[in-house]
């Protein structure tokens, strides 16, 4: 595989996205149409009551007094630049109250793929070559009790355990406000408090990555080539690693490029429980302010990043399978 | 006849400068919860709650309040009212700077007011109606000119209700989308640090402050945790130190109560005054009969919903006054549907409007709105659903978003009755009014009368009432007022919420006004 091969095929992949990221941007534009009230009203109720004089004019100005074609129209070119538009409830430019949301997220989010997978794969790895084994069914049985758990009360329970009775780890937030850490403290003190939510968002997705591993893995070693591989005289050892291993972590990284943005639906609640600054918490307000400006920024940017997870995806499909090609 | 009120404030500045400064210890970071998170800091074009919560603590204003409601002096040192009551003259203090460090002067209460808050300030618009001119003869004297007599404008001029901002920031460009929106800049004890979103707001002490030696904290920290447990969690702990304001559950309060390092009060609504009420539309069968609706009050179980919803933190309203007034006399209790045997009561009211219980001994069915503020809101929908079968009346339970909700109630009056949360505020020019006044029947305006209900009487009672200076002749027209309302019913008065703030222990002093959470923490201290 040549490298200019591979950079070509990215940019061609990459123009293939925009029409994907724009009908998502219409759809969701019309059908944020559909819900009832608006921003004005809402900020009115937050305001405990004001003159029909000030929602008017709050009207006016987030241009919701115009045509919805041509405020759709507006939109789009603005999005042509970059200009995602204004949140006047939150008083800043959409882009700015993003970019300063999106890291905690990809944080949270990296942290829990590489738990995930890693622990997911590994569990998986071992439930399979102890297959029927007492170690397997335990393996098994706890995937499937974690897969069942609710989200938000496997969070809670893990705050009142390891925060509340254990007092390991703070209950929320990204870092001590009190103490507000400098240089490698900081860091320190980030990773400390990344523990309880990246631990509540990994489970799920660990236990999924298990069951497939070990369904896969198992699913590989019946099949013709393992025979032809034994035939040869290769060792059970490195037909399982060379071959097997490679052949079954196909499905687990699709199943994983396909989740992103599950991990991004299960981050809100996450977000939430634990107060983590990022898009999710983010979404989940500006939905019920009706602040449409800042929500389908968010959706903008949690289309560019399923898509660009999928991309890596692919990627790493070709060293993963060499006979896969790009093009 | 120019005889002038003078309300000399001098002894109660001796009283604030005079405080054991040296015997409190300063320094320390205290840990506020505020939810939601507030969407801006900009206190003057948006009163949504969380907002006032951190910039009370920024700003000051005019005056400050003590528990009865009485002005005490802040950034003005006096004030008086001309015997006719259209001019208020404010003496302002010599010593107040900015945080950017530019002196406070007359001019600053001249912007504020007139090209502020008068114009733009959801509540100040109706506030400083009357207000024609804001004069300022020199840097430390400001005149307000009325063109009728406003008297309760002097009991909105806190820091939370008026803040006064500096002239020379915010009057660069556009108010509403202003750049300091988000950092503040005011004359308070404490100056904007940073705000990162979704985490916090920090405020640093000012250093400058113009109360000698105050505040004592060095920090506040204003934190913003989006899952009621979690706060609960955090507070438990010690994470955090004070929430007040719906940001701890009733009954998480009552269990936080137990800790033996927290405290709950329930001190600091006394100039918020909130009432929980059925609201009834009035234009549509079957409650244009006053009768049905003077039924459904009398049905409504107060205490049960005191004690098993609210988990103790309130007390039955006895008007659409709170009783918060009592102290400044304008409170009057109106006929009371707490009795005995409220029920029968009730069930002969619906007789005589025409509903007789049919064969299955239903008298008529309805859809109920639920004001949509969370659990304790459901759980009081559910508690009348049953009340009201009680008497023959079949209810139907709806709850939706906030947006969704103040649409239905407040512009398209697509309702029968719905549950509401209204504020008696500072006075009831401000929080009453709006409420049954004809002139307040607003489409698209929220929190006004949306029952729709008036009488040309009631509306004369509240026109007199607003600009009537003496205070006893004002208490008469409101005792008044509150017996007609009640017995018209537009709306069921149900109860007055006192709202729990958890305060850690090892923090002093922390709810020392009417205003509570809404304070600004400047005489706060850790022992």
């Amino acid at each position: 595989m040549k490298s200019g091969s591979l950079g070509s095929y990215i940019a061609r992949r990459l123009l293939q996205t925009i029409p994907v990221i724009l009908g998502v941007v219409i759809v969701n534009f019309l059908l944020l149409q559909l819900a009832p009230g608006d921003l004005a009203t809402v900020l009115a109720g937050e305001a405990g009551g004001a003159p029909k004089e000030y929602i008017d004019q709050l009207r006016a100005r987030f241009g919701q007094d115009k045509p919805i074609y041509v405020q759709l129209f507006h939109y789009m070119k603005n999005l042509l630049v970059l200009d995602l538009g204004f949140s006047f409830r939150q008083s800043a430019p959409v882009l700015d109250l993003l970019l300063k949301r999106l890291w905690p997220t990809l944080l949270l989010m990296g942290a829990t793929l590489v738990i995930s997978l890693g622990l997911g794969i590994l569990m998986g790895l071992l439930a399979a070559l102890w297959v029927r084994t007492w170690k397997d069914h335990v393996i098994s049985v706890a995937a499937i009790i974690v897969y069942a758990t609710p989200l938000f009360w496997v969070g809670l329970m893990l705050v009142l355990v390891f925060s509340i009775w254990l007092d390991w780890f703070p209950t929320s937030g990204m870092e001590n406000v009190v103490a507000f850490h400098e240089g490698w403290n900081r860091v320190v003190d980030i990773a400390h408090h990344l523990v309880l939510p990246t631990l509540t968002l990994s489970l799920f997705y660990l236990a999924l990555y298990a069951r497939l591993m070990r369904a896969s893995m198992l699913e590989q070693r019946g099949l013709d080539y393992v025979t032809t591989a034994r035939a040869k005289g290769q060792s059970d050892r490195k037909i399982t690693t060379r071959h097997v291993f490679r052949n079954a972590l196909l499905p687990v990284v699709t199943m994983a490029g396909v989740q992103t943005g599950g991990l991004l639906g299960g981050s809100v609640v996450v977000e939430s429980i634990f107060a983590w600054p990022g898009l999710g918490q983010l979404a989940f307000q500006s939905l019920f302010a009706r602040d449409y400006n800042l929500l389908l920024g968010i959706f903008f940017m949690s289309a560019v990043l399923v898509v660009i997870v999928n991309l890596i995806v692919d990627i790493i499909y070709v060293f993963l399978d060499p006979r896969i090609r790009i093009g | 006849m120019n005889r002038r009120f003078v309300l000399a404030l001098a002894l109660a500045t001796t009283s604030l400068v005079s405080l054991p400064a040296m015997a409190q210890k300063s320094g320390g970071t205290m840990v506020q919860i505020t939810q939601p998170e507030p969407p801006n800091l900009a206190p003057y074009i948006s009163t949504s709650a969380p907002i006032g919560q951190v910039t009370a603590k920024i700003f000051d204003g005019l005056l400050e309040y003590g528990f009865d409601l009485k002005p005490k002096p802040s950034l003005a040192e006096s004030f008086e009212v001309s015997a006719d009551g259209k001019t208020m003259t404010f003496k302002l203090r010599k010593d107040v700077k900015f945080h950017d460090g530019k002196p406070f002067t007359s001019e600053d209460v001249q912007f504020s007011i007139m090209e502020v808050l008068k114009k733009n300030h959801p509540r100040g618009l109706a506030t400083f109606r009357d207000v024609t001119a804001v004069e300022t003869p020199d840097a430390h004297t400001a005149i307000l000119r009325l063109s009728t007599p406003a008297p309760y404008i002097l009991k909105a001029l806190s820091s939370y209700e008026s803040p006064m901002l500096p002239k020379h920031v915010y009057s660069q460009g556009d108010i509403k989308t202003h750049a300091n929106a988000n950092t503040p800049v005011g004359s308070g004890p404490f100056k904007f640090g940073e705000w990162r979103r979704g985490e916090f707001v920090r405020l640093d002490k000012n250093p400058t402050y113009w109360r000698a030696g105050l505040p004592y904290l060095d920090r506040l920290v204003v934190r913003f945790i989006a899952d009621a447990s979690t706060r609960t969690a955090a507070l438990e702990k010690g994470e955090a130190h004070v929430a007040g304001l719906g940001a701890v559950p009733y009954n998480d309060a009552k269990k936080l109560a137990a800790r033996p390092n927290i405290e709950v009060s329930t001190k600091g609504t006394e100039m918020i005054s909130p009432i929980v009420e059925l609201l009834f539309n009035t234009k549509v069968a079957p409650f244009d009969n006053a009768k049905v609706r003077q039924a459904i009050s009398y049905a409504v179980d107060r205490k049960f919903v005191v004690e098993n919803v609210w988990f103790g933190f309130g007390k039955p309203a006895q008007g659409i006054i709170s009783s918060n007034f009592q102290p400044s006399g304008l409170f009057a209790a109106g006929v009371d549907f707490n009795v005995a045997d409220r029920i029968e009561r009730a069930n002969k009211l619906l007789d005589e409007a025409g509903f007789p219980r049919k064969a299955d001994g239903t008298r008529f069915e309805f859809t109920h709105d639920i004001t949509p503020y969370g659990e304790e809101w459901q759980r009081f929908g559910e508690t009348v659903q049953q009340n009201l079968a009680q008497i023959g009346i079949k209810v139907t339970l709806r709850y939706e978003d906030v947006a969704k909700w103040l649409k239905r109630v407040y512009t398209d009056y697509d309702y029968t009755m719905t549950s509401n949360f209204l504020f008696n505020l500072a006075d009831p020019v401000l929080g009453v009014h709006r409420a049954v006044h004809s002139d307040r029947i607003r489409a698209g305006t929220v929190f006004v009368n949306g029952s729709r209900w008036s009488s040309p009487e009631t509306d004369a009672l509240m026109d007199k009432a607003a600009i009537e200076p003496n205070e006893a002749v004002r208490s008469k027209l409101y005792a008044e007022l509150v017996q007609k309302v009640s017995e018209a019913s537009p709306i069921a008065y149900v109860h007055e919420v006192l709202f729990p703030v958890v305060i850690n222990k090892q923090f002093k002093n922390v709810i020392d006004t009417p205003l509570g959470i809404y304070g600004n923490f400047a005489t706060v201290h850790r022992e």
